[in-house]
């Protein structure tokens, strides 16, 4: 096995081990139900989280997501509520907002060559004054349909013929992957993985996602016919994250990504262009906020001035947790996935044992440093 | 030589401008203007003192205690004959209240307490704002198992409303009808985390919930949108602040009720009352008052907030809190409530 995948199996086998640890407290963690919500309140932050892994690997960091998902909710919710836009044009105002400060916080920290600490530092203060400004500090109901879809709960499902479709697509999807890349391999005259291991391989990710399925198949609200299915924020961070995988792992951008981390000076003498690269890196940033910042605000029926305060610590703990190495150079976002699932499943865990807000905020600090410690000592 | 100048000049103008102004300088501190009600505040309180001929200086410390203090300095030298504080800190601002005292010049403590025997305390009522949330929840449910949505732990505003919430729910609670079942405090009062504790709540319930009293509309929000995306309708929900986005909710029928603290009303009526203190007049209405932390005993003036439900949604309307149209948006005319015909 890689480094990188065996720090991903111990991950998961740390996220497996709390999740039934809280059940054993609580009865009530490993529910269909509390993973549906798990997964939904995890998704804003998860969304996020694998874009910071990749700004994180080169060697960046952005304060400012969690303001500038204020920002855009608020500026997205205001256009339909208070101005009386259409909803994609409203959308689409949100992401040009969000490509704009991409591109201006990008710009100074590549060309000008700021510190994209004191940049998005910046950002973080600033845009959360913006959020405020945007609706005067008011709250902004949203009531499009579709849009609140996008949220999850009740309405935001793909019910359970949907979700076996989306599951069976993606395990065939997954197998097929593994055909082209043994093929690529083969034809390149590296030696192959045996047979048995390739699949072992597909059977284990046919179990994990045909499984996933049926557990939120299993959740059935009280008056709905059938059970829920795979809730749509999960569905968004599921293709999110397939799709950035594929651009960090196969594209000439993720390998300039990936060679700026390990090496500035060195990626710049071997003729990558580093600054567009890095500006390039902020606008898909930003536009994952955006999206984000679509699904936070489906999720609560509202933009309001306070969505996603704090939220750049949680994204850059999960990126951590996930194995993202803050020196830049290494790391995944598959890995993102598992960190930001740890610190929610801690999270909504210590809320169902009925813990009060003081304790919570203690053991979850501290299960954060644990997580890194613990990754240390198995690495060595 | 000519700063110096320039400097006697203005020092005369100013002299000669607060003299020309009938009634007395009254100094206003500001903690941050960051919040919007605050500007609401201000608005009806110039206006009042402008109506009394009394004239108005403020500062603003920028959510600073140190800049605060120097604040008040700044409006003691400009003059002022009474002191309006919103303290940034209850307790940093004494420094500020010995000068005052020194000077003989009266303190009123705006909305938040500052506990001090020579000081006013004029504010909306905390613990009757619980009390309001409950009893109107508790007349839509009169049984069942409630759930508490508390604001910040960090704010004790927050344990003001949740005692005055268990006054209203004493009775039943105590006969059985009434259980409460779960409570959470709301970090920041930010509506997306009274989301997911109230998620969290309903799994370990398991959606065996038939009332929630949340403490403001901002976390009323959060935990509507938990109930909705469980596909639970009807719970009764309580807020506070009577938020645009909470009225349109309870027009919609979402929402139970909000409670109004008209910020208009305790900005006329700090004008007033402090008009009354620098003329060394008892405020109309003031009685002593002895419960905050330490028990100190001190002048105090209580408004009474108002409960707004579907029955008396016209008078946030009627009293241009509000646009009809931003109450009523996307409501059903046939299940309209009488505001929105």
């Amino acid at each position: 096995m890689s480094e990188q995948s065996k720090r991903l199996a111990v991950m998961a086998a740390a996220l497996v081990a709390i999740a039934l640890g809280f059940h054993a407290l609580t009865g009530s963690f490993l529910t269909a139900e509390n993973l549906s919500n798990l997964v939904q309140q995890t998704a804003v932050v998860g969304i996020v989280a694998s874009g910071m892994a990749l700004i994180i690997v080169a060697r960046q960091i952005d304060l400012a997501v969690g303001s500038l998902l204020g920002a855009v909710g608020v500026l997205m919710a205001w256009l339909q509520y208070t101005q009386g836009w259409s909803v994609p044009a409203s959308l689409a105002a949100g992401l040009g907002f969000a490509l704009a400060i991409g591109l201006f916080q990008g710009a100074l920290s590549a060309i000008v060559g700021l510190p994209s600490f004191v940049v998005t530092l910046g950002g973080l203060v600033s845009l959360r004054g913006a959020a405020f400004l945007i609706a005067d500090g008011k709250t902004q109901p949203i009531s499009e349909p579709w849009l609140l879809a996008l949220g999850g709960g009740m309405d935001g499902a793909l019910g359970e013929r949907g979700s076996w479709i989306v599951g069976v697509a993606l395990v065939a999807l997954c197998v097929g992957w593994q055909v082209v890349q043994r093929r690529a391999q083969s034809r390149a005259g590296l030696e192959a993985r045996a047979m048995s291991r390739e699949a072992l391989q597909a059977v284990l990710t046919a179990v994990a996602v045909l499984g996933a399925v049926a557990v939120f198949n299993a959740y059935r609200i009280e008056g709905q016919e059938q059970g829920q299915g795979l809730p749509l924020p999960l569905l968004v961070w599921g293709v999110v994250v397939l799709g950035l995988s594929f651009v960090a792992k196969h594209t000439r951008f993720g390998r300039y990504v990936y060679a700026i981390g390990g090496n500035p000076e060195a990626a710049r003498l071997a003729g990558i262009p580093v600054r567009r690269v890095l500006i390039q890196l902020n606008l898909l940033l930003a536009a994952l906020v955006a999206l984000a910042a679509v699904v936070a605000m489906a999720r609560l029926n509202a933009g309001t001035n306070s969505m996603g305060t704090g939220m750049e610590l949680t994204v850059i703990a999960a990126a951590v947790i996930g194995g993202v190495s803050l020196s830049g150079g290494s790391g995944s976002v598959a890995g993102t996935v598992l960190g930001a699932l740890i610190i929610q499943s801690i999270d909504s865990g210590l809320l169902l044992t009925d813990v009060s807000i003081g304790w919570r905020m203690v053991v979850l600090g501290q299960v954060l440093v644990a997580a890194v410690v613990f990754d240390r000592v198995v690495h060595k | 030589m000519r700063m110096q100048q320039m400097w006697a000049a203005t020092t005369l103008l100013m002299a000669s401008m607060t003299t020309l102004a009938a009634g007395p300088v009254v100094g206003v501190s500001w903690s941050n203007f960051q919040e919007e009600r605050w500007k609401t505040d201000e608005t009806a309180m110039k206006a009042e003192l402008g109506r009394l001929g009394a004239s108005y200086v403020s500062a603003d410390a920028g959510g600073s205690p140190e800049k605060q203090l120097s604040d008040i300095d700044s409006l003691l030298a400009k003059g002022a004959k009474v002191l309006v504080i919103l303290a940034m800190d209850k307790d940093a601002i004494a420094p500020a209240l010995a000068k005052a005292k020194a000077r003989k010049v009266p303190v009123l403590a705006y909305d938040r307490l500052i506990e001090a025997p020579e000081v006013f305390y004029l504010t909306f009522d905390n613990r009757e704002v619980g009390r309001l949330q409950a009893k109107a929840v508790l007349a839509v449910k009169p049984k069942g198992r409630y759930v508490m949505i508390k604001g910040s732990a960090a704010d004790p505003n927050a344990d003001f409303l949740r005692a005055g919430q268990q006054d209203a729910l004493a009775d039943a609670v105590k006969k059985g009808d009434v259980q409460i079942a779960a409570e959470e405090y709301t970090d920041g009062w930010k509506p997306e985390v009274a989301q997911k504790n109230m998620e969290q709540i309903l799994t370990r319930l398991k959606g065996q919930v038939d009332a929630v009293v949340a403490s403001n509309d901002g976390t009323a929000g959060g935990a509507i949108a938990a109930l909705a995306g469980r596909g639970l309708k009807g719970v009764p929900v309580s807020g506070q602040d009577a938020d645009h986005a909470a009225l349109n909710r309870i027009a919609l029928g979402t929402q139970t009720v909000t409670v109004w603290k008209d910020s208009r009303l305790l900005g006329k009526e700090a004008a007033s009352a402090a008009v009354q203190l620098a003329g060394g007049q008892k405020v109309d209405g003031a009685a002593p008052w002895a419960g905050g932390e330490r028990k100190v005993t001190l002048q105090a003036k209580f408004l009474a907030p108002i409960p707004i439900t579907q029955a008396n949604l016209d008078q946030v309307i009627s009293a241009g809190w509000v646009p009809k149209a931003v109450v009523c948006k996307g409501v059903d005319p046939a299940k309209a409530p009488a505001a929105c015909k």
